[in-house]
């Protein structure tokens, strides 16, 4: 048994200027997805506008304290503490903005019909204080506990390779690069572009 | 709005009396046809109500209590602790856990499942929506919310069993006994450790054919 108030979790602010609450990594739930999403200001993004085309989750957004604007499938819905949406079709597009300064969005999630998989997502949102920091140690342990659960996850490996070529880990990256364009060929253009990888891109085997 | 996405507010949603204990669960994911896990609210109205039911969860589920209003005063095996609005309260199965109100108005919304395996909803829900059915005087509603468990596959002498149960207090003698019947022929065992001592069954106990079943 553990108990944690919904301010006390770790608080990650993300690029998009939403910030993630880690409930399921918190308490180490296994079976199903649970976040909490706060802005850094009203009108900012509190739920990332995105589709569940890929994990096919269905998801339930509760507003725990405040308001907050939801954008579902180009619609918009003003929701107030106790007040949910249910998006059953993984292929709408959602996300919202707070109305007010202390707004919580509860996410629940998962997959109908399956065992609940911890979503790669997780770690690499887990990893950005790092990143951003250039703590590569502690970004590149995060993405290896993470590739024990599902090795042979392609975002993850690549994920991974990034911070492993940024960290200066170069032949580690280069074979967890090599191993995600396997998976996935669509990684060799992205790693093309991408400039986490300017340290390595003239090594020989580098998936161009 | 599109059939896609649904918006709700839980203060809309069917106030059900927990059968046996009185605690008001507020059936959610039945009501949204929710699919990936188990999920529901409970509520209580007065400083003092019961809120969640006493139990250890043996269905093997690990659960996450959110306290979405008011402050819930929970007892987690040997410990007890207030818990205001936006409290999370982890238990694994093999928890003892239950809660009452410690102001007006609290609810909490529960999400369940056991780890490494697809939920199968076993519509626990719909017996006790069945039965306040029943206490409302509406005995063919619930029986018809009953009846429809009995499509799916899963723990089906429990289906039966329950069914029997609801019959018997519905005053439905002879479709009890049938109910009854077939609970035991696909699973004796797991009859015989709640008929014995089954207070639902009482009204069936002094007939002949009660006896002949439970031999």
């Amino acid at each position: 048994m553990s108990v944690a108030h919904i301010d006390e979790l770790d608080r990650i602010e993300m690029a998009d200027g939403f910030v993630w609450h880690p409930i399921r990594r918190h308490f180490d739930i296994r079976a199903f997805g649970v976040n909490a999403y706060t802005a850094l200001e009203v009108g900012g993004q509190i739920v990332e506008e995105h589709a569940e085309t890929q994990l096919g989750h269905e998801e339930i957004y509760l507003v725990l304290r405040g308001r907050a604007r939801f954008t579902i499938d180009g619609n918009d819905h003003e929701l107030s503490a106790g007040q949910l949406v249910f998006v059953r079709d993984p292929q709408l597009t959602r996300g919202a903005v707070a109305l007010d300064e202390d707004t919580v969005v509860l996410a629940l999630g998962g997959k109908p019909g399956e065992p609940y998989v911890i979503s790669a997502w997780e770690a690499m949102f887990a990893a950005v204080p790092y990143s951003r920091t250039e703590n590569w140690g502690e970004a590149i342990r995060i993405h290896v506990e993470a590739l024990v659960e599902q090795p042979e996850h392609p975002a993850l490996l690549y994920n991974l390779a990034c911070m492993e070529a940024r960290g200066g880990r170069h032949l580690d990256a280069l074979l967890h690069l090599r191993r995600a364009v396997e998976l996935e060929s669509k990684w060799a253009e992205y790693a093309r572009k991408d400039s986490d990888f300017a340290a390595i891109r003239s090594e020989p085997g580098f998936p161009a | 709005m599109s059939s896609g996405y649904e918006i709700l507010s839980l203060d809309d949603l069917e106030r059900v009396p927990y059968r046996g204990s009185g605690e008001i669960l507020r059936p959610l994911r039945r009501h949204l046809g929710f699919q990936p896990f188990g999920v529901n609210v409970w509520s209580a109205e007065a400083t003092g109500d019961k809120l969640i039911p006493p139990h250890e969860e043996d269905s093997g589920h690990e659960e996450l209590y959110v306290v979405v209003r008011g402050t819930a005063r929970f007892t987690l095996d040997e410990e007890t602790f207030d818990a205001p609005a936006g409290t999370l309260v982890h238990a694994l199965a093999g928890t003892f856990r239950t809660a009452t109100a410690a102001e007006p108005r609290t609810m909490i919304l529960v999400a369940g499942a056991t780890a490494g395996k697809a939920y199968v909803p076993f519509n626990w829900e719909d017996v006790h929506i069945a039965f306040a059915k029943l206490d409302a005087g509406d005995a063919a509603g619930g029986r018809a919310i009953m009846e429809a468990g009995l499509s799916q596959t899963d723990e089906i002498w429990g289906r039966h069993y329950n069914v029997a149960c609801y019959l018997a207090l519905a005053g439905e003698h002879d479709a009890a006994f049938e109910h009854l019947r077939t609970a035991i022929e696909l699973d004796r065992d797991n009859v015989m450790k709640w008929l014995p001592h089954d207070s639902d069954l009482d009204p069936l106990r002094d007939d002949p054919r009660f006896q002949e079943l439970a031999e």
